[in-house]
């Protein structure tokens, strides 16, 4: 299938064609006709001997795109449609794989993701490796925050807690995307202060609501990220993200399970009653929702005001 | 196989023989659309039915391409009649094309 050209591609016979930060081919290292048509930007494709894969070239990846279809993720599609069109070139979509760790805390922030379906916990890792999530994304958001910032590193570990798939963009761009396109700042700063106000609702959730409503809230969380009524999410994940310890997620759940919320099997939790499940969970569910849907005056303005191409 | 006429009646711009050829394409992508096109376009003019094309789409078939020696797409690789030869890019350099495939205006 196609995918991201990566920087360095060994087209076989010799070839090797390398990439710059702004995604146009550098150099062809062989002359003769495919290295014409590339410099005068004929071509869609390079296919890359050592992987046996088709890498499209940015231009055509962005023709490819579903430009027309739903956006499965909340923040680009909030974006007009051609500062969303001009940003395709530079997203790559990547799969998101159940426990794989984005970012460590600590750790320089390569890519910041898009999720399509799929949900990212940010854990806060303490000393003693105790964890508690103090965030969560789904198709609503953006992993990658402090870029908005201009802070380069994770201050949380980021980790895949739901299968599904997302659209990625490398940091230099994103920093680059940021200055130049309005309406993705203005949409990202009201992200970033959701998020912040999501993580003060999370430190006094933890505090003072109790294990059941808080899973109730979590699960209920998973829900509206992943998309499915049935999604992955093991005992030792909801500790790790509550902040507890197995025994006392897995009592909680039971408890759940025999009022016909939810089932449980095998690692896979199956949603059966989604408005019982609401009418267990703490306040935070609702809080929380509603941040997801904060309007940001000065983001009417900065459409209002954009210069027109 | 065997050599069939062109229907054509343009006698100085006829091809005898059957010209195969294979274009790879990246299914969709503007350049491999033009190349679709610029490719029909000749066909239609100078070929009429003497001629065989399979397209091929390297986004489902990357393996076999990379096998047939392609490195970037669109690439149209005239089989036959010999000589073999290819050409690279949108096709939309009208005299390289017709030279690759052995047609004289």
């Amino acid at each position: 299938m196609n995918a991201t050209l990566p920087s360095r591609v060994h087209a076989g016979g010799g070839v090797v064609i390398e990439r710059v930060a702004n995604g146009r081919i550098l150099r062809l290292v062989k002359s003769g006709p495919a290295r014409q048509a590339l410099e005068s930007g004929e071509i869609d494709a390079v296919l890359d001997a050592a992987t046996g894969t088709a890498f499209l070239l940015p231009e055509a990846r962005r023709a490819l795109s579903p430009a027309g279809g739903p956006i499965a993720n909340s923040l680009l599609a909030a974006l007009p449609r051609e500062d969303y069109q001009s940003l395709l070139g530079e997203l790559e979509p990547v799969t998101l794989t159940s426990r794989d760790v984005l970012y460590e805390p600590g750790e320089r922030i390569s890519h910041v993701y898009f999720p399509n379906d799929g949900q990212v916990s940010l854990l806060k890792v303490m000393a003693d490796r105790k964890t508690l999530e103090v965030g969560l994304v789904g198709h609503e958001g953006m992993v990658g925050v402090p870029l908005i910032q201009g802070v380069e590193v994770s201050p949380v570990r980021a980790v895949v807690q739901g299968s599904g798939s997302a659209l990625r963009m490398d940091a230099v761009r994103f920093r680059e995307a940021l200055g130049r396109c309005l309406p993705l700042r203005y949409e990202l700063s009201r992200y970033a202060y959701a998020k912040l106000c999501q993580a003060r609702q999370l430190a006094a959730c933890t505090r003072f609501h109790h294990v059941e409503a808080r899973l109730a809230f979590r699960l209920l969380m998973a829900h509206d990220s992943v998309r499915a009524d049935e999604f992955r999410l093991t005992h030792e994940s909801l500790a790790e993200m509550l902040g507890m310890r197995r025994v006392g997620i897995t009592n909680a759940a039971t408890a759940l399970q025999r009022r016909k919320l939810i089932g449980y099997r095998r690692g896979k939790i199956r949603i059966l009653d989604r408005k019982g499940l609401k009418a267990a969970a703490c306040e935070c569910y609702q809080v929380v929702g509603k941040l997801a849907r904060v309007p940001l005056l000065i983001s009417a303005r900065a459409r209002a005001v954009r210069p027109r191409a | 196989m065997r050599p069939k006429k062109s229907k054509s009646r343009a006698s100085s711009r006829a091809v005898t023989a059957v010209v195969v050829m294979r274009l790879y394409i990246a299914d969709g992508a503007p350049n491999s659309v033009k190349a679709v096109a610029n490719l029909e376009a000749i066909c239609k003019e100078y070929l009429k039915d003497g001629f065989e094309l399979e397209i091929v789409d390297v986004l489902d078939f990357p393996r076999r391409a990379l096998a047939d020696g392609v490195l970037v797409t669109p690439h149209l690789a005239k089989l036959s009649p010999s000589p073999a030869a290819m050409v690279v890019g949108n096709l939309s350099d009208r005299r390289s094309l017709l030279g690759a495939l052995g047609i004289h205006e």
